[in-house]
């Protein structure tokens, strides 16, 4: 038999009967499949701030007075000329728009991208002990099942 | 056995047949003792085909529903820009609502031929910058399809109201296909539900008879001997 209780539970998971192996199991199934959702989520979040800090770098000073094509709506778009390449306007939440140069945008993005990153790795690590407490899970499930198909 | 197939020449406008009701199952089926397998085989087809056209357009619909407020938006724009290039009128400052797109404030100038447009333009979900727009009579549609086309203003005009039209008139016409499917499928529902029905019953009889006869025929032995 496995060691017993090597997972933050009172109950010793070799104490446990298959149905409710089979339901801690699920369980740590759909926490896992959450986690992993939400790693997405994360990192799809992250790649657009970090397109915004490129977006940001394309308003360079050399391009003021460029024509540009000027989005209106998605699918309209006028020929005009970049004015102010000095600030920019960033969304930051709740419905607040902040006007920043471009240094300040520059600095509000990466700061965003650097929190994401740190939450990454807190997710990650979070998923891998679930991942390994399923494993242990499973091998638990698979020696019961031989023992009891060895007793009938 | 049964004709060939369920469906009579009603369609609909656009070629959804109609569903018909079956009044007398043993007259279509076309007799007493035929089998029912078939039949029902039939309809589950029917249904079938009638749920998938459903799935279809119900997806279509939503397409639509999404590109229709586009297409206003775009078109309002444009008329604005057109209203701007020909008036030197005093026009009010045009307010994006709903979608926080972009704003606008008008630079006017007193007796200006250039009269620059300020705009905040969308670079990425949260990032916005400003630029001016120049006077021109092009503007340019995104058709997708990564398709853009240059147009005047009043063929950009044109060709967005046909758009709207078009696309609100396919809008009509897969709601209303949507409600005729929807109609026609519960026909079939009920004619598969009568047909089975009958079916059933014609088992009962058959039993019943079968086993009055039963009855009948080891009387008939005990009084033989």
């Amino acid at each position: 038999m496995a060691a017993s209780s090597a997972q933050p539970q009172q109950i010793a998971i070799t104490d446990l009967d298959l149905p409710q192996l089979s339901d801690v199991r699920r369980q740590l199934e759909e926490e896992l499949s959450h986690l992993t959702n939400s790693f997405t989520q994360l990192k799809q979040a992250q790649a657009k701030f970090k397109s915004c800090i490129d977006n940001v770098g394309e308003i360079k000073l050399q391009n003021k007075g460029k024509t540009i094509l000027v989005p209106l709506t998605n699918s309209l778009y006028v020929p005009g000329k970049l004015s102010d390449p000095e600030n920019v306007i960033v969304d930051v939440g709740t419905g607040y728009y902040v006007k920043k140069n471009r240094s300040q945008a520059l600095k509000h993005y990466e700061t965003k991208v650097d929190f994401i990153r740190t939450n990454l790795e807190t997710l990650q690590d979070t998923i891998q002990k679930k991942q390994d407490n399923l494993n242990y899970l499973l091998s638990i499930i698979q020696s019961k099942l031989q023992a009891q198909t060895q007793a009938t | 056995m049964s004709s060939g197939s369920i469906f009579t020449e009603e369609k609909n406008p656009r070629g959804i047949p109609r569903a018909p009701f079956i009044e007398n199952v043993e007259a279509h089926l076309g007799g007493p003792d035929v089998e029912v397998e078939p039949t029902l085989k039939q309809f589950q087809d029917a249904l079938a085909k009638y749920r998938y056209m459903d799935a279809n357009l119900t997806q279509r619909r939503q397409g639509l529903e999404e590109k229709i407020p586009d297409i206003k938006k775009t078109l309002t724009m444009v008329e604005y820009l057109q209203e701007r290039r020909q008036g030197k009128s005093k026009a009010n400052p045009f307010e994006d609502q709903g979608d926080d797109l972009e704003d606008e404030d008008e630079d006017e100038e007193a007796d200006g031929s250039k009269e620059p447009l300020k705009t905040t333009f969308e670079l990425n979900d949260t990032l916005y910058a400003e630029a001016e727009l120049e006077e021109t009579d092009t503007v340019f549609l995104w058709l997708g399809a990564n398709v853009m086309l240059s147009y005047s203003l009043p063929a950009a005009i044109t060709l967005l109201r046909s758009k709207l039209a078009l696309a609100e008139s396919s809008l009509r016409t897969s709601i209303e296909d949507l409600e005729f499917l929807r109609e026609q499928v519960t026909v079939m529902e009920v004619n598969t539900a009568r047909v089975y029905n009958w079916d059933v019953k014609r088992r009962r009889e058959r039993r019943e008879r079968g086993e009055a006869q039963g009855s009948g025929s080891s009387t008939k032995e005990i009084e033989g001997t």
